[in-house]
């Protein structure tokens, strides 16, 4: 008797297990849980949601509708009027853009929207190459060596005889390649901010675990992935920190139109804001929250010095490489502290790991 | 080392706890081996990297490429099958153990707990009669049936859930963990998406629960375990607490399902016979009625020395630690094949600098060149593999012309809910660093 009851409960615990074993693995993998009851994560992604990440795509939609219109305005009459007309809507699309950098997961990830609009530097024989043959193709993932989205736009309509290049008889195919590019990162923008008022909406702000894949892990992760792009490919990359200090200047992001400084700073900003959640609740209010006020307080802090240190460099970036450095060797050491704070301090504060790659761990 | 009762040790027992053993293993081992695969880590982990953080002398154990992986993960996976039914174990299992422990060894930076665990299990189950009843070698009369064994293959295995158990236990006597409830106090906050218990996981008299009732379970499970009266209980908490870390740490993977079946190890024959007669087929004999039946053993001397060996390197290893200086957690000399399961929050950024022979030429390293984000995520805070990343960048820059290169590494590292602090000495160059067994000079001592 005493044996068929043992049996019997084991083999209905062992039945738990396999049930459990199931249904683990199915609420596994996407971030969301009906059951969860956090309000405050799920405020706080609700603020992130509809106070800061729609706003930002739907500014960023805005800008460049306005961009299209006036460069279409300068492709229909190119002069040097037409061209100056479309200089602040491109200053304020791209600044517009550093607003959604950070938000490269979900939608803007599924379609490689950084990846298409802002891989730079550019390489202007592939551009001169494609518009003289006619045959480019923008849907092949951008290495290092982009031909479309911000960098090529910083390079057509930035060029030293812009008006010439795009008038008379052989400008056809430059306008159409401009054309072509500025439809393309308008479909990206528009498909990406569609789903964010669409289906992912509700994934993002149901999604309240840290883990990867998660919409704080996700963030987390992205703001340590945006200040390793500031230390490198925006400032320490073309100052020569990976080249024995030869400086490449035009590997600067938006090197021709001049606008590095103003670009890296906009994205750092933006960063801040996404930190503090701005009037909302943010992953700031989440460390106090958690009793890290000290902490916050510190990132906070390093958030400030290096704007400051941002600021304090003489525009434009490229020229200051050369004739500044000690100023941007300070910026860029203000940018590593941040990036360690993010990285080490922040994700263990948070519990997120750091990795941009799914993995068990113990 | 006490001396091993050669009469207890190889009295016969019934082999039914060794067939469930056997059959468990190898469906776990299938699932899991499935998993990896399809969750695509075989190209992730072994594929896609350009480098491999190696093992001290075992620097030659290098992945087979993409083709080569991929058909020794199908070759891991029939051999899973194999055990299951039983057919050609020794071969079967002998692969299972060499391939799974090869594939551990390629990456450091890919090292569980668990795995290691895997790989001892399979290493005894080499030498356990695991096939002498419900299977096919017997059926085909490849193996005589056996239905009795020598008591030792089953408490062999019985020790080793010891092992890790006690130790996971005693790992967890520390201030960190008892004191403060770290790391528990950062983890649990991340999971207040949970139902019913959600809320919780923003106090801390919950993370003080979680810490001292994780040491109370994995340094007395066991006991309780081995004890007819309380086991059924005992087993019970194995599977509330197994499947507790599942769902609070799904990270952690196979882990909690290979305890819980590996711990049915402890019931009775009894037991195991009538839970195998669910099987179709199952003929097992649940006691040792007959003296006569127990099987002859040849060389009883070598097999009690290798046992003897085995055990006392099993009760050594994890305490290796003791030898070096400074704090285990911070420095992790002696941290891995310990038995250290969920132990500590750590996470660290590392810059390294480059420079050659005269330091006149100074190159930044972008890490993501040369590692995985994964690999990039182990080496930040892992000093062996810090100095193999050093080893690698002067080898990798020496070969694009740079004379002599000098690597130096600044490195950040945030412990158990600490704010970060340096962690190596950046004026060392690790270039000329050698890999040592002793206490690492470079790294920078602990400041709580």
């Amino acid at each position: 008797m005493k044996k068929d009851f043992q049996l019997k409960l084991a083999g209905l615990l062992l039945m738990t297990a396999l049930l459990a074993f199931t249904c683990g693995k199915e609420g596994n993998d996407d971030g969301s849980n009906p059951g969860s009851t956090d309000a405050f994560k799920s405020a706080m992604l609700v603020n992130y949601a509809d106070n800061l990440i729609v706003p930002a795509y739907t500014d960023l939609n805005n800008k460049l509708g306005a961009l299209n219109s006036s460069v279409n305005a300068f492709l229909a009459a190119p002069s040097e009027l037409t061209l100056a007309a479309t200089r602040e809507p491109f200053k304020a699309a791209y600044l517009s853009f550093q607003g959604v950098s950070v938000l490269y997961f979900g939608p803007a990830s599924a379609q490689l929207l950084n990846n298409y609009i802002n891989t730079f530097p550019t390489v202007p024989t592939r551009i001169e190459k494609g518009i003289e043959t006619g045959t480019y193709n923008f849907n092949i993932p951008q290495n290092s060596d982009s031909i479309q989205g911000f960098p090529a736009l910083d390079y057509l309509l930035y060029a030293p005889d812009a008006v010439n290049k795009f008038s008379g008889v052989g400008a056809a195919k430059r306008k159409k390649y401009v054309q072509d590019v500025l439809v393309r990162m308008k479909t990206l923008v528009e498909n990406t901010l569609s789903q964010w008022n669409g289906p992912y909406h509700h994934t993002f702000i149901a999604s309240l675990k840290t883990d990867v894949g998660s919409s704080i892990g996700s963030l987390v992760n992205q703001f340590a992935y945006e200040m390793d792009a500031l230390k490198g490919p925006r400032i320490g990359w073309p100052f020569g920190k990976q080249s024995n200090g030869i400086v490449f200047a035009d590997k600067c992001e938006g090197y021709y139109s001049g606008i590095s400084a103003e670009l890296a700073i906009a994205n750092l900003s933006s960063l801040k804001n996404y930190y503090t959640g701005a009037n909302g609740d943010g992953i700031a209010d989440y460390l106090v929250l958690l009793k890290k006020q000290d902490l916050n307080n510190a990132v906070l802090a390093q958030f400030d010095l290096t704007l400051a240190a941002l600021n304090a460099i003489p525009k434009p970036l490229s020229a200051a490489f050369v004739n500044n450095p000690a100023l941007v060797e300070d910026a860029y050491k203000q940018v590593q502290k941040l990036l360690t704070l993010i990285k080490t301090d922040l994700a263990s504060a948070t519990a997120v790991q750091i990795t941009y790659q799914d993995n068990d761990g113990d | 080392m006490t001396v091993i009762d050669q009469r207890s040790f190889y009295r016969p027992v019934s082999i039914a706890p060794l067939i469930t053993f056997r059959i468990t293993f190898g469906v776990l081992m299938l699932f899991s081996l499935l998993r990896f695969w399809w969750r695509g880590w075989i190209t992730s982990l072994y594929v896609e990297p350009h480098f491999h953080f190696t093992y001290p002398g075992l620097e030659w154990v290098q992945p087979l490429g993409n083709v080569g992986m991929h058909l020794l993960f199908a070759l891991l996976i029939t051999s899973t099958v194999l055990i299951i039914l039983g057919c050609f174990y020794r071969m079967a299992i002998l692969f299972f153990f060499l391939a799974f422990t090869y594939v551990e060894l390629i990456d450091a930076s890919a090292y569980l707990n668990h795995y290691y665990f895997i790989s001892l299990v399979a290493f005894i189950m080499v030498f356990l009669p695991a096939n002498g009843a419900y299977a096919l070698d017997v059926y085909w009369r490849i193996t005589p049936r056996k239905p009795l064994v020598p008591a030792w293959t089953i408490d062999i295995l019985r020790f080793q859930l010891a092992i890790v158990y006690v130790f996971a236990g005693l790992a967890k006597l520390n201030p960190d963990w008892l004191i403060h409830a770290e790391p528990m106090k950062t983890w649990l906050p991340a999971k207040s998406h949970l139902p019913i218990v959600g809320p919780w996981m923003y106090e801390t008299w919950v993370a003080y629960l979680f810490s001292w009732f994780g040491t109370m379970y994995d340094l007395f499970i066991v006991f309780f375990l081995l004890n007819k009266k309380t086991r059924l209980i005992a087993y019970g908490f194995v599977l509330v607490f197994h499947l507790a870390t599942a769902l609070f740490f799904p990270g952690i993977g196979m882990f909690p399902y290979v305890m819980i079946t590996s711990s049915l190890i402890f019931f009775s024959a009894a037991f195991h016979a009538k839970l195998l007669s669910f099987l179709p087929g199952v003929k097992l004999q649940a006691t040792a009625t007959h003296e006569g039946t127990a099987p002859v053993f040849a060389r009883k001397k070598i097999l009690s020395l290798g046992i003897a060996l085995y055990v006392t390197l099993q009760l050594l290893i994890p305490l290796r630690f003791l030898l070096y200086p400074g704090h285990l957690f911070w420095t992790e000399q002696g941290y891995r094949f310990s038995w250290r399961v969920m132990l500590m929050e750590k996470s660290g950024a590392a810059y390294f600098t480059v420079k050659d022979k005269s330091g006149s030429q100074v190159y930044e390293v972008d890490n993501k060149k040369f590692l995985t984000p994964l690999q990039e995520k182990m080496m930040s805070t892992q000093p062996d593999m810090i100095l193999q990343y050093a080893h690698h960048l002067a080898k990798s820059y020496q070969q694009t012309g740079l004379e002599d290169p000098q690597v130096y590494a600044e490195v950040y590292v945030s412990l158990n809910g600490d704010r970060s602090k340096p962690f190596v000495d950046s004026s060392v160059n690790l270039a000329a660093q050698k890999s040592t067994w002793k206490p690492i000079p470079w790294i920078l001592p602990y400041k709580k």
